[in-house]
């Protein structure tokens, strides 16, 4: 478990955004979904994502439905609404811009100062 | 965030779904994770574990995903809520004094509310109602301060007042409705055509009044009110068209007005045209007052361009009037007042104080209950301490006291709300509708949620004291626990001393207030009417015009009326007058004695004006100063005479010699034939009210010279008189089966009807002290209760030194006797400012009479020492081993 990275603050919500943009997923799915696209690199501590959920559905950025899961057990599933599709796009517009500044920053040269 | 409020009320209205729900797709979650440990080899025991412990607590998860959703604040609120209700429930005593008196308070004052919101504050139902105005004419120097308007006013004014946008004439009357022997005499109000324009509502099923309509003999048509079309016409459908008879004429149903349709306080079913002939509308009935005015200010126009365009059109219309002069000495101007405002003027004063004594009542009661609160507060001191140090945020110790209060509240405020419902139909006993807009008295939604919201307001005002003083204490004592040196003990202890004082001022204030209406009351009591009312009863009679169309045929009717009522078993005197004492009628006319030349600038009077037939003075009970009184017979001859009271002899000789000399009736000497010699002088009687500002002066003519359709039959009997009201109506029916008597009521009746205005004031007041006297002794017994218990053990050492219990007794009656002197003197105090406010109100009382300020000291010093004699008995009777056995 050494190689996975401590989440950034806020960076919860993007992903979470990211994952059911996807397909729509259950809570355990999200998890799953964010391991899995991130290789792995990214873990989620467990309790943090349900309040997170539920505030993004709070928001009206994602909408839940109970439907069959995989095994056909009934399960919540959460789907990206329309302001939670914008609202991905501006984070990662947004996350972008700082990511490749951060880099651009870091990879500076000393005869270039 | 609106939309996060309206989502988080969403998933409070269905919240057990919610925690269903989320601990559904929680469980789901670690059952998910555990199969796939156990997939990935982990044994299924450990894999269960496992996913437990990875997940979290799941009351911490659960918790956030609550706070998540905005519902943590309501949670807390919850949990208050439950830990108040418990503690109420502990302690049944103080709760049921809590409920009761916020009950009593608070219904008390709901009930009283519910008029002053009906006849001062509720817009009445009109669009727009607040551009409504009246307009009427006065002569103050007359002393006829309200003589409506006429006739040509309105025809004159109609389309010249550029602040008007409409106005409208109505006079209201009473009519026979119904056909030959199923009549019945109803309110009808004759209105101009642009009536129901002006006030905006009008008829929902047909048409309002032509113009054709107002010409003398083409006033074929009616307009129903709704009540009168469902109640006697069955709500029928086809009811346009269809013919009702009123006054014995035929009338065609032309409209039906909606439900809500309430013009002030008119009790009319009908409305007629009110149709007049041209000679009615003629310059000189210019000054004959016989209708009312109303009209609406036009977009942008204010009160007062209105009154200047009245005054510029009466100046203009008067140029040319013979009598311009006389009627400038008069005083004489239109004044444009608010409608509303003007309706209830009379009765808003009382309105007012009756609910200022309200009020006060709320607030002794909001001051005993604070000090009830205070001192379960004190019981709490250490629990309120644990919480803080456990991490209880000071925002907690706030909210869990207001929280307590409001709840408190709420349910005294719901209880408040029945007592309140009770009360407003006690008013009607009180004679409320009669009341101007009394009738509009309801207890509806509006009324329940300004009572919920002003529960409320007093259950947070309630929780304040308590919530301060436990941060104070809470910060002061740690959890050293409440002794009794320290300083927030002791301004615990002021505060409720504070409190007491206030308290018996209050209720001083609120006792002598009531005292000086009760005296005001008796003394009015004492006035005499003038005349003998024991076993006397009246009524009204409308004679039909179309039955007795001229002054003959009138006169005869009276004449048979007279005998037919005389033969009656048990009656001694039966006589007719066109106006009775206490009617709640008192026009006045002018009269003016033969020879008399007025001083310059001398206004022209209006007296009372009766005309009378039958046996008329010794039916009410006169009494006789000089000469005789008319008699049937003076109706017959052509000589005419007439009698007028002390007052009209004293205003022209008042040195004496009424006797012979000759009165015209109306504003001018008229031809010599037509005065009336004077051959009795009567004295005084009260028209208007048994207090009454000044002599008005009274003329009696004979009915034959002065006839009117509008009479009264004055009985009086050797027997209880109200047995022979009953025969009175057969007799009269056997003179014209379509007449019907209105307004049976003894002469003892009208009068104590007439004080209704000061009686029912002076009953709530009365009531309200009593209920005040009840909390002050609550709560001083409460206050002093709690200070015995808190100083056991001192008082137990303090026996145990040597003293003696009359002495423990003695320091708790003066500690009593200080509260009750400080309480006292705030009480005098705000009872002479009282006094002098309710002046306007009051009848011959000073502002604060000795006698009543001492009997006030007494009653109050009385209930507040007896409230204080069981705690100091008890302090007296402490056993000095117990108390400084315990703890």
């Amino acid at each position: 478990m050494s190689k996975t990275a401590d989440l950034l603050p806020g960076t919860l919500d993007m992903l979470i955004l990211k994952a059911v943009s996807l397909k729509p997923l259950h809570g355990y799915g999200v998890l799953l979904r964010i391991r899995q696209i991130s290789g792995d690199a990214l873990d989620i501590p467990q309790g943090s994502l349900y309040p997170a959920l539920y505030r993004l559905e709070h928001q009206g950025l994602i909408v839940a439905e109970w439907g069959q899961s995989e095994n056909n057990r009934k399960a919540k599933y959460y789907t990206l609404s329309e302001a939670g599709r914008r609202r991905l796009e501006e984070e990662t517009a947004g996350w972008n811009r700082l990511a490749s500044a951060i880099a651009a920053a870091l990879s500076a040269e000393p005869e270039e100062a | 965030m609106p939309r996060g409020l309206l989502a988080t009320f969403q998933t409070l209205r269905r919240r057990d779904r919610f925690e269903d729900a989320m601990a559904a797709e929680m469980r789901f979650h670690v059952e998910r994770y555990t199969e796939d440990l156990v997939l990935s080899g982990v044994p299924p025991a450990e894999a269960a574990r496992r996913a437990r412990r990875e997940f979290g607590s799941l009351d911490n998860v659960k918790e956030d995903c609550r706070e998540a959703r905005g519902l943590r604040p309501f949670d807390e609120m919850r949990r208050d809520l439950r830990y108040a209700a418990r503690l109420l429930r502990k302690t049944p005593g103080f709760t049921a004094t809590a409920l009761a008196t916020l009950a009593l308070c608070l219904g008390a004052n709901l009930t009283i509310f519910a008029v002053v919101d009906a006849v001062l504050l509720r817009p009445l139902p009109f669009p727009a109602a607040g551009r409504l105005v009246s307009v009427y004419n006065t002569y103050p120097k007359a002393s006829v301060p309200n003589d409506g308007c006429s006739l040509p006013n309105y025809y004159e004014r109609r389309g010249q007042i550029p602040a008007f946008s409409r106005l409208a004439v109505y006079r209201d009357a009473t009519a026979v409705v119904g056909e030959t022997g199923a009549t019945e005499q109803l309110p009808v109000t004759r209105v101009s055509p642009d009536f129901f324009s002006t006030l905006g509502l009008g008829p929902v099923i047909g048409r309002v009044f032509t113009e054709m309509e107002t010409m003398e003999g083409k006033n074929g048509a009616a307009i129903l009110t709704d009540g009168y079309w469902r109640q006697r016409l069955g709500a029928d459908p086809g009811v346009l068209g269809r013919a009702i008879r009123v006054n014995g004429i035929s009338r065609t149903v032309v409209g039906i007005l909606p439900p809500t349709f309430s013009f002030l306080s008119s009790q009319t079913l009908i409305y007629l045209p009110l149709a007049s002939s041209p000679d009615e509308r003629a310059p000189q009935k210019r000054h004959s007052g016989t209708a009312h005015m109303i009209a609406r200010l036009a977009p942008g126009a204010t009160l007062a361009e209105a009154q200047a365009q009245i005054d510029a059109h009466n100046a203009a219309v008067e140029v040319n009037d013979p009598e311009a002069r006389l009627i400038a000495d008069a005083g004489f101007r239109s004044l444009v007042v608010p409608l509303r405002a003007d309706h209830v003027a009379a009765v808003r004063p009382t309105l007012l104080l009756v609910q200022a004594g309200a009020l006060f009542l709320l607030l002794i009661g909001a001051v005993n209950l604070v000090n009830l609160l205070l001192i379960r507060a004190s019981g709490r001191v250490k629990e309120l301490a644990v919480r803080q140090a456990i991490g209880a945020s000071r925002r907690h110790v706030v909210s869990g006291a207001l929280v307590e209060s409001t709840l408190l509240a709420l349910i005294g405020g719901l209880l408040g709300l029945a007592a309140g419902a009770g009360g407003i139909r006690l008013l009607a006993l009180l004679g409320v509708d009669r009341l101007p807009l009394g009738s509009h008295v309801v207890f509806d939604a509006r009324l329940a949620l300004i009572a919920l919201a002003g529960a409320i307001v007093v259950g947070i005002a309630l929780g304040l004291p308590v919530a301060w003083l436990s941060l104070r204490n809470a910060a002061a004592l740690g959890l050293q626990g409440e002794s009794r040196g320290t300083t927030a003990g002791r301004a615990a202890q002021r505060l409720r001393h504070a409190f007491i004082v206030a308290q018996i001022a209050l209720a001083f204030v609120l006792l002598a207030g009531a005292g000086l209406l009760g005296l005001s009351l008796q003394k009015v009591m004492t006035v005499s009417p003038g005349f003998r009312p024991a076993n006397v009863l009246s009524g009204q009679l409308v004679l039909p015009v179309r039955s007795y169309p001229d002054r003959q045929t009138l006169l005869a009717v009276v004449e048979r009326l007279t005998a037919e009522l005389g033969r009656q078993p048990g009656v001694q005197a039966v006589g007719f007058a066109t106006n009775v004492p206490l009617s709640g009628i008192s026009n006045k006319s002018a009269a003016t004695v033969q020879g008399h030349r007025p001083r310059p600038g001398e206004p022209p009077h209006g007296f009372y004006s009766y005309s009378v037939g039958g046996d008329y003075f010794s039916a009410l009970g006169f009494s006789l100063r000089e000469g005789r009184f008319l008699t049937a017979a003076d109706s017959r001859r052509a000589e005419r005479v007439c009698v007028i009271d002390e007052d009209f002899a004293r205003r022209y000789w008042p040195r004496g010699g009424a006797l012979g000399q000759r009165v015209f009736e109306g504003p001018g000497e008229g031809e010599a034939d037509d005065a009336y010699t004077v051959v009795g002088v009567v004295g005084p009687v009260k028209q208007a009210g048994l207090v009454e500002d000044e002599a008005q002066g009274a003329i009696y003519y004979p009915f034959g010279h002065r006839a009117d359709h509008s009479i009264y039959l004055v009985v009086r009997a050797s027997l209880p008189v109200e047995s022979l009201a009953p025969a009175l109506g057969k007799a009269v029916r056997r003179v014209d089966p379509e007449l019907p008597v209105n307004d049976l009521r003894t002469m003892e009746t009208r009068i104590a009807d007439s004080l209704v205005a000061r009686r029912s004031p002076a009953l709530l007041a009365v009531l309200f002290s009593g209920i005040a006297m009840l909390l002050t002794a609550v709560g001083t017994y409460g206050v002093l209760s709690y200070a015995v218990t808190q100083r056991r053990r001192e008082i137990g050492l303090r026996m145990a030194l040597g003293a003696r219990p009359e002495q423990v007794r003695g320091q708790f009656l003066s500690l009593a006797l200080r509260l009750l002197a400080a309480g006292t003197a705030l009480g005098v105090l705000g009872a002479w400012l009282t006094g002098r406010a309710m002046q306007a109100v009051l009848f011959q009382v000073p502002p604060l009479p000795v006698p009543l300020l001492a009997a006030t000291i007494a009653v109050l010093g009385t209930v507040t020492l007896a409230a204080c004699l069981q705690p100091a008995g008890r302090a007296a009777r402490t056993s000095p081993l117990e108390a400084l056995s315990e703890e």
